[in-house]
């Protein structure tokens, strides 16, 4: 176990836990040491020499970043040595370093640029003959071998962090540069992020502005239940904009922190408009008084949802969103067993995490930081990942220990088997009439699932420490996932389980916490980000133009718990749903008024909006808004009993699975203009066979009540007869929360 | 004075003028009003006027005929640079003028252009909002932009502006040398030449 250690660092004591580096330790007791290779969200790379220290009684220099601290050492930050040494690196750096700063994209937030005037290098006296390299660009990355330093910090967050294993060294001693396996390569911009020079761009930006004409806006993500921290990086439109900006670019903390490729390319979806349109708002105001109910999605802010959960108690509007309303009836059946409000895990718990199961979701796409943090369990903790889900991912190949494929329809009875398998043995005498009836032989063959697969899976937990498993949106709209839920809770009250269960949209948990959801539409409805007879809309074609979540100010709640604070990058002239609200007789004058309102009974806090915060402290803790209470809930005995597994309704033939692309993955992000990929449906060999269709063709088939047309590819690494089937450019499906599998007849186009 | 910090580059022909002392106390000042109404002082003023007139030596500037000629460090409309050896524009579209600019009447574009080389697609100034203040002639890194001496802008609208191609040197007058090395506000300093330090350039 880690012990406490004390040292002194500069002749100030400190204390850390062992095993931790110096590095480390220095920087949050906010000492100062240069580097230029450490990244501190990936393993040391120990390639610059820069954070070198001297230890008294230690001969010669040590690497501060991959030395651990030791008790009673003495260390020396600062010394003419030490200025020497790392003014050497400094020197040796800049060889041959093309003199560019004057259009290069990282001019004023160089990591080469700071550390030369740092250490006072005035001239360069030598030079060597220059190699010939390549500039090379890469969809979203723009490579220019020339400006890199060859840190190697892109290549260690692509591996480690990222788990895709794209970027690697190409190595010929001074001509090394880096490249890419295309292929693997998933578009996150991570690469790009970690860069301390120019030498890793992103495209899209290359020369557009430079970083100090931009302002930037600390906000959320708003993209998936991450809600990761980020910054807007905002300046005026062109040189005839009269007053109008655009954000130009998205950065982040990317020393602790990540983004996946939605949340740094997608940010250009606000919704423009010129002015309040008084009479369009008018007639919302009138349908809505009308109306009887209120049709929306998850993503809107937890403010938003608490102003409609007011409209409701003050006109009794039904409210409708059935996406959010699965979770919470998930989330109550589970809370009926564990008898707390929110579940164990959050992402830190994955990433800290020694073996982790994932079961209904398609990680990558659902909510890219779980796969982020997959990649750091795997490669830190030398986790043992299990993915249990109909269609193998191989997007993932690099972070799965186990693919367990089970059938369409069966996550019930796969739950089943992972309790079996880990529940205590006191927990199955408590349920003791669901396990007596368990029929393994059945479930086994319903799911598809062997035994011994799941005894394979047992036998990794061995010695495993922190395991969590994370349950994902299929499981939500299963017919049977109360039952699951009730699973998921057991399993987490009688084992060392964690459990994470994603927020099926950006902002589910919140919604699903704050507002008292209803089944049944009523006759008159109005929708907001979802069509209906009058749609208030924030993509642009509804009757009343809506703010985009990067023109509002307000909260999410997290897949982390957490309440997170977003702000306007971008102003919004039209009106927003406080003004419907004023209108409508539930008066607040500002939005954020609602932050230090929202239900403490569900564990918010009364906090005001402006005072939530957002920094990442120098040791690299996120300080951003606030963690929800987990509260108590009693459980009735009669509400914890786990009903018997029900029989399996069968997929048959051609069935197809309503998941998105890696960094597309709503009508948002299929606003922006860097994120480019087409709705389609991608299936195998098989699944093309058995529906008589050929890749590339257009095919058609009823989806949703719709007809859709989609072309049709054949993707070789695909097996089975499930097709993925994108939804992002569908308006309403990601609140319909419907099953993600649908049986459908396939037709070509035309016939 | 070292030749660096000497940065009066104009004509430097000043003299103190002979000025008397200020009247201190108030039986001072009562003295000097007395002087002045009891003697003639006024009457050399007027003699000044005749003797220069009947001379014809008129100081009065017939403007716009005539011109006085303006300081090396007269701040007017500015000029945009080509580069001495290749003629190209010397602006490099690193937006600090636009940045450093206090009444924010800089904007410009810049994009990757075909050779993947940046490029200022657009650029303006409002001649409207513009005090001619020289900050971004001082801030310019690359003596692209400078104050030339056409101060001569009025215009019907309060906002005026002007592109990239109207301040940027034209073509022939660049060819004829007639583009000149700007010597004021924000250029550099005499004997630059002599404290630049060379980058070996093995590449
Ligand atoms: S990478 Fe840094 S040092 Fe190199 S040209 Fe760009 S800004 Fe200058
Ligand atoms: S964009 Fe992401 S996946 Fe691609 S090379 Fe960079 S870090 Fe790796
Ligand atoms: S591209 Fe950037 S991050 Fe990668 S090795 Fe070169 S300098 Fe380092
Ligand atoms: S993981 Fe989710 S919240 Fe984070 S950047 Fe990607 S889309 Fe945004
Ligand atoms: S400061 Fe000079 S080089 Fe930079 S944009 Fe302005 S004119 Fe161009
Ligand atoms: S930070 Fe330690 S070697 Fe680079």
């Amino acid at each position: 176990m880690s012990k406490q250690i004390n040292f002194t660092i500069d002749g100030r004591s400190v204390e850390c836990q062992s095993g931790e580096s110096i590095l480390d330790v220095a920087r949050r007791e906010g000492f100062y040491i240069p580097t230029m290779c450490y990244l501190a969200k990936a393993t040391p790379n120990a390639s610059c020499r820069m954070c070198v220290v001297e230890v008294e009684g230690v001969d010669g220099l040590v690497l501060s970043c991959n030395t651990p601290a030791i008790e009673g050492a003495s260390i020396t930050t600062e010394s003419d040595i030490l200025y020497k040494e790392r003014q050497n690196i400094m020197k040796l750096y800049n060889v041959n370093h093309p003199l560019q700063c004057g259009v290069c994209d990282k001019s004023g937030e160089c990591d080469l640029q700071n550390k030369t005037t740092e250490f006072d290098l005035a001239e360069q006296t030598f030079a060597t003959q220059e190699q010939k390299r390549k500039k090379k660009k890469w969809g979203v990355l723009s490579y220019d071998p020339y400006l890199c330093i060859m840190c190697e910090k892109c290549t260690s967050v692509c591996n480690e962090v990222v788990g895709s294993e794209a970027l690697y060294i190409k190595p010929g001693g001074y001509k090394s540069v880096i490249d890419n396996h295309f292929g693997d390569c998933i578009q996150c911009g991570e690469c790009i992020s970690v860069c301390p020079v120019g030498a890793m761009a992103s495209s899209d930006f290359k020369y557009n502005s430079n970083a100090w004409e931009l302002q930037k806006v600390p906000s959320a993500c708003a993209h998936c239940s991450s809600a990761c921290n980020l910054e807007y990086e905002v300046k005026h439109s062109g040189i005839d904009s009269s007053g109008s900006s655009e954000i130009y670019r998205v950065t982040n903390e990317d020393d602790f922190d990540s983004l996946c490729g939605a949340g740094r390319f997608g940010y250009d979806y606000e919704n423009r408009v010129a002015i309040k349109d008084e009479k369009a708002f008018n007639s919302a105001v009138e349908a809505f008084k009308n109306a009887d109910t209120i049709k929306f999605n998850s993503m809107i802010t937890n403010e938003e949802a608490l102003i409609l959960q007011r409209l409701k108690d003050k006109n009794g509007y039904r409210l409708v969103n059935e996406e959010a309303r699965n979770y919470q009836n998930f989330m109550n059946s589970y809370s009926s067993v564990s008898g707390t409000s929110l579940y164990s895990g959050d992402l830190q718990a994955i990433k800290d995490s020694d073996y982790v199961i994932t079961l209904g979701s398609s990680v990558s796409r659902d909510n890219p930081m779980i796969r982020f943090a997959l990649a750091t369990a795997v490669n830190i903790n030398r986790a043992n990942v299990a993915y249990l889900h109909p269609i193998e991912d191989y997007k993932l190949e690099n972070l799965v220990t186990q693919f367990i494929r089970y059938e369409v329809g069966s996550e019930e009875g796969v739950m089943a088997m992972l309790l079996e398998a880990f529940a205590s043995d006191e927990a199955k005498e408590e349920q003791k009439a669901f396990f007596s009836e368990l029929d393994m032989g059945y479930i086994s063959g319903e799911s598809n699932v062997n035994e011994d697969e799941i005894k394979n899976l047992k036998s990794k937990m061995l010695r495993k420490k922190s395991p969590v498993i994370v349950i994902g949106a299929d499981v939500m709209a299963h017919p049977s996932s109360s039952n699951i839920a009730k699973m998921v809770a057991l399993l987490e009250k009688s084992s060392e389980f964690k459990v994470v269960i994603i927020p099926t949209n950006t902002n589910t948990l919140g919604v699903s916490m704050i507002c008292d959801l209803d089944s049944e539409e009523g006759s008159s409805v109005v929708g907001y980000n979802v069509h209906a007879a009058t749609t208030l809309c924030a993509l642009g074609d509804g009757d009343l133009d809506m703010p985009a979540l990067n023109q509002q100010e307000g909260t999410f709640t997290s897949i982390d718990k957490r309440v997170v604070p977003l702000n306007a990058a971008l102003p919004h002239a039209g009106y927003e749903l406080n003004d419907i609200a004023i209108a409508l007789g539930v008066e607040s004058e500002e939005t954020i008024n609602y932050t230090s309102e929202l239900p403490t009974s569900k564990g918010f806090k009364s906090v005001e909006f402006d005072s939530l915060e957002n920094y990442y402290t120098n040791g690299g803790e996120a300080i951003r808004g606030y963690l929800l209470d987990n509260k108590k809930i009693k459980t009735k005995k009669a509400d914890e009993a786990i009903s018997n597994i029900t029989e399996l309704e069968d997929y048959n033939g051609s069935v197809i699975y309503s998941v998105d692309h890696i960094s597309q993955f709503n009508t948002f992000t299929n606003k922006t203009h860097q994120i480019i990929d087409k709705a389609n449906l991608i299936g195998s060999e098989q699944f093309a066979m058995a529906a008589k269709i050929k890749g590339g063709q257009k095919v058609k088939f009823m989806f949703n009540g719709k007809e859709i047309t989609r072309v049709f590819n054949l993707d070789s690494h695909l097996k089975g007869t499930v097709a993925r089937h994108s939804t992002f450019d569908l308006h309403d499906s990601t609140s319909s929360g419907k099953y993600r599998y649908t049986k459908v007849q396939i037709q070509e186009e035309g016939n | 004075m070292s030749v660096e910090n000497n940065r009066n580059v104009g004509q430097q022909d000043y003299y103190m003028v002979d000025i008397e002392d200020y009247p201190e106390s108030n039986w001072d000042q009562f003295k000097q009003v007395v002087k002045r109404t009891f003697s003639t002082e006024l009457f050399v003023g007027l003699w000044v006027v005749l003797r220069e007139m009947l001379k014809f030596n008129i100081h009065t500037v017939k403007y716009p005929e005539e011109k006085l000629p303006l300081g090396p460090r007269y701040r007017a409309i500015h000029e945009m640079l080509r580069l001495m050896e290749s003629g190209t524009e010397r602006c490099i579209g690193c937006g600090l003028c636009e940045k450093i600019c206090i009444s924010d009447c800089i904007r410009m574009e810049t994009k990757i252009d075909e050779n993947s080389r940046k490029e200022v697609s657009e650029y303006s100034i409002n001649f409207g909002r513009c005090i001619f203040c020289g900050y971004c002639a001082e801030v310019c890194p690359e003596l692209a932009i400078v104050h030339g001496g056409r101060y001569e802008n009025v215009s019907e609208q309060r906002a005026h502006y002007s592109m990239f191609d109207d301040l940027l040197t034209p073509m022939d007058t660049f060819k004829a040398g007639q583009q000149k090395e700007f010597p004021g506000f924000g250029a550099i300093i005499p004997g630059s030449d002599e404290s630049v330090k060379k980058t070996p350039l093995a590449y």
